[in-house]
């Protein structure tokens, strides 16, 4: 008996603390989707009825086709080029250069600077006028014009990893630490010179690290918003577009909007259970690293 | 063809602030087992990574086969090695992890095949090719390291505590099985333990280390019979000690006083009456004899303080005359109990001059 009200006064009481968080989750998340669901189906403007159409406007145009393609372009590209630059620079890093310390501490200023500040900054150094052409047209004789780098795809794309890429490089970074030294001293004695020992030992290592991170990075970038928004220029990825749905037409196409939310989000599920497929089955092979 | 297969020559290397190799030099012949064998710390693992040039000594140079490798990278070195904690690589089976030596030395997949099978059956393992390491047993996983060691051929086999992370009963297996091969390949090898059973059943020689230094360098009999210091002695098997004064010399033998006792002891090279030695008995050298027995050369009076069944031996703590403990391990078919009074006899005892230390 006192068994039986022990068990459930436990109940009582986990219920209870989990309480606010159910709240919370009905209230700030479950019924914000539900009406984003039901308003992506609803004729613009109305309360009644039901239509495909908005999918179907975006879907169909090739202008929505474009802002699929170019916010994957973007996330792919910006993807990539983080795993590029981080994989090197956490090699380099892990050797104790001089400053070592400081450079690690570098790599995660752009976490802390809220986006909206990074990007003006950027926009500054990269403009026609800013410091990098400053650069430029005084060091590279016959230079015709400056490079321009702000409104293109692969500005965006440069902004897009001094962003995003920590995500990549903190996780490659300690993908690193944690890799048994004494296991690449055993390549090297068996033969191995140092590339062969990055390319056969460590690079497969630290893969499932790398992958882990990179899709945080993908998954910032594929969601960005506030740069896209004041650097993009005329490139608006899935995010921006939706934002214009609703802040430019008088009055805010709200359904409209709700459908290419809609589409992102499918699109983001979608990509993020593949790539855990990807993850893990390069992770299988690694093992637990140790 | 010269008979050093590894030569140590006054190498040096230097942490901050602490000295791991001091002077180091050591002469390893072709296809002898020598075991480096000292406490944790004495710069064991430090020496053995200046031979594989994980490490470069600040000074001296390491010479092998007759070739200055000092300067020589790691990989070109062409040796074999056996780490503490397995190091396979884990991503790798285990016919990827012994055919990566190979592998990297462009071997053709035919002749890698056959060579990895040997080096498989070697280390009677040729049922696991398939297996990740992370499905193999301790001892398992060490035998695919001695197979990924030998699989090359290398001129010499390294081995840096290899069997302490396996249990007792296994190591002792995992001993006589690298034994025989090593015997079997005619490899030269250096074993780093810092278990003396160990270092006294593998060896042709043991080089003992302390603080960075070679103690004493000489095969297991040499070693155990006769050390040539208290840390020597201390650190294999066990011993009793006894400091006293030099008494008289005659001839071979020489007669100290130690503790109000008389003991009789071959003598020392230039030694005088008045000259501080410091004596040392095993604790297996000693006889137990009853009370009875007359008295006679290095024969004492002893009361049995404490006793301890061993199983095949009985380990004895004795009161010897003025206050002095000794220990002493004898047969346990006769058993003398606890308070007790006996004679000891010391058929034989060994010194050293005492400012020696
Ligand atoms: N990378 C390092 N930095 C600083 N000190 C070190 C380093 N490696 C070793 N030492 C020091 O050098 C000394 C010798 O170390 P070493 O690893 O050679 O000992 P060992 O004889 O192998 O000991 P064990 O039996 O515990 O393995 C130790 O005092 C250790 O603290
Ligand atoms: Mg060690």
């Amino acid at each position: 008996m006192t068994g039986f009200w022990r068990r459930h006064s436990i109940h009582g009481i986990t219920g209870l603390l989990l309480l606010p968080a159910i709240l919370c989750f009905f209230g700030l998340f479950f019924y914000p989707m539900l009406l984003t669901i039901v308003l992506s189906f609803r004729p613009e403007g109305q309360a009644v009825g039901w239509t495909l159409e908005n999918y179907t406007r975006f879907l169909a145009s090739p202008d929505g086709r474009w802002v699929i393609l170019l916010t994957f372009i973007l996330a792919v590209g910006s993807t990539a080029l983080s795993v590029l630059l981080s994989v090197p620079l956490a090699l380099t890093l892990r050797e104790k250069i001089r400053g070592h310390r400081f450079y690690r501490l570098m790599v995660i200023v752009p976490l802390v600077v809220p986006g909206l500040i990074g990007a003006l900054g950027l926009l500054l150094f990269w403009g026609t006028r800013g410091w990098f052409n400053l650069f430029l047209t005084q060091f590279v004789p016959f230079l015709p014009s400056p490079l321009r780098v702000n409104y293109t795809i692969h500005g965006l794309i440069l902004f897009y990893v001094w962003l995003y890429f920590p995500y990549t490089c903190v996780t490659t970074m300690s993908a690193l630490e944690s890799l048994d030294q004494s296991i690449e001293e055993a390549g090297a004695v068996v033969g191995a010179n140092r590339w062969q020992v990055l390319r056969y030992i460590v690079l497969p290592l630290i893969t499932p690290g790398i992958l882990a991170g990179s899709v945080l990075t993908f998954m910032a970038a594929f969601g960005a918003f506030s740069v896209p928004l004041i650097a993009g220029g005329d490139y608006r990825p899935l995010a921006v577009e939706i934002y214009k749905e609703i802040s430019i037409p008088i009055p805010a196409r709200w359904s409209a909007a709700s459908a290419i939310a809609i589409v992102m989000g499918i699109l983001q599920v979608a990509f993020l259970a593949m790539y855990m497929r990807i993850v893990r089955r390069a992770g299988g092979n690694a093992g637990a690293v140790r | 063809m010269s008979d050093a297969m590894i030569e140590f020559r006054e190498v040096t290397k230097r942490y901050a602030g602490l000295v791991a190799n001091d002077r180091l030099s050591l002469t390893i012949r072709r296809g002898e087992l020598m075991t480096l064998l000292g406490p944790s710390g004495c710069g064991k693992t430090t020496a053995l990574r200046c031979l594989t040039g994980t490490i470069r000594p600040d000074a001296g140079r390491i010479l092998l086969d007759g070739r200055d490798v000092t300067e020589v990278a790691t990989h070109q070195r062409e040796l074999g090695m056996v780490f503490q904690n397995f190091a396979l690589f884990p991503h790798m089976t285990v016919r990827d992890n012994v055919g990566f030596p190979l592998m990297i030395r462009n071997l053709r997949k035919e002749a890698r095949a056959t060579r990895v099978q040997e080096a498989l059956r070697l280390v009677r393992l040729e049922g696991y090719a398939e297996h990740y390491p992370r499905q193999l047993s301790g001892g398992q996983q060490q035998r695919v390291g001695l197979a990924r060691a030998l699989v090359y051929r290398p001129k010499v086999l390294l081995l840096d505590e290899p069997l302490s992370n396996l249990d007792a009963k296994l190591r002792e297996e995992m001993r006589f099985e690298i034994k025989e091969v090593v015997t079997r390949l005619g490899i030269t090898a250096m074993y780093v333990t810092h278990d003396q059973a160990e270092a006294l059943a593998l060896s042709d020689r043991v080089a003992i280390m302390n603080r960075g230094r070679l103690q004493q360098l000489g095969t297991p009999e040499e070693i155990y019979e006769t050390p040539n210091s208290r840390f020597v002695a201390e650190f294999i098997g066990l011993s009793n000690f006894l400091e006293g004064r030099v008494a008289s010399v005659r001839g071979a033998t020489m007669t100290v006083t130690a503790s109000g006792l008389s003991i009789h002891t071959p003598s020392l090279p230039e030694v005088a009456p008045g000259h501080k030695v410091l004596l040392f008995v095993r604790p297996n050298e000693i006889e137990i004899l009853p009370a009875a027995t007359p008295a006679d050369t290095n024969v004492f009076p002893a009361r049995v303080e404490k006793t301890t069944y061993l199983g095949d031996t009985m380990d004895y703590r004795l009161m010897l005359g003025e206050g002095v403990e000794l220990r002493v391990q004898a047969d346990a078919r006769h058993r003398y109990g606890a308070g007790e009074s006996v004679r000891l006899r010391w058929p034989r005892v060994r010194s050293w001059r005492a400012n020696e230390e």
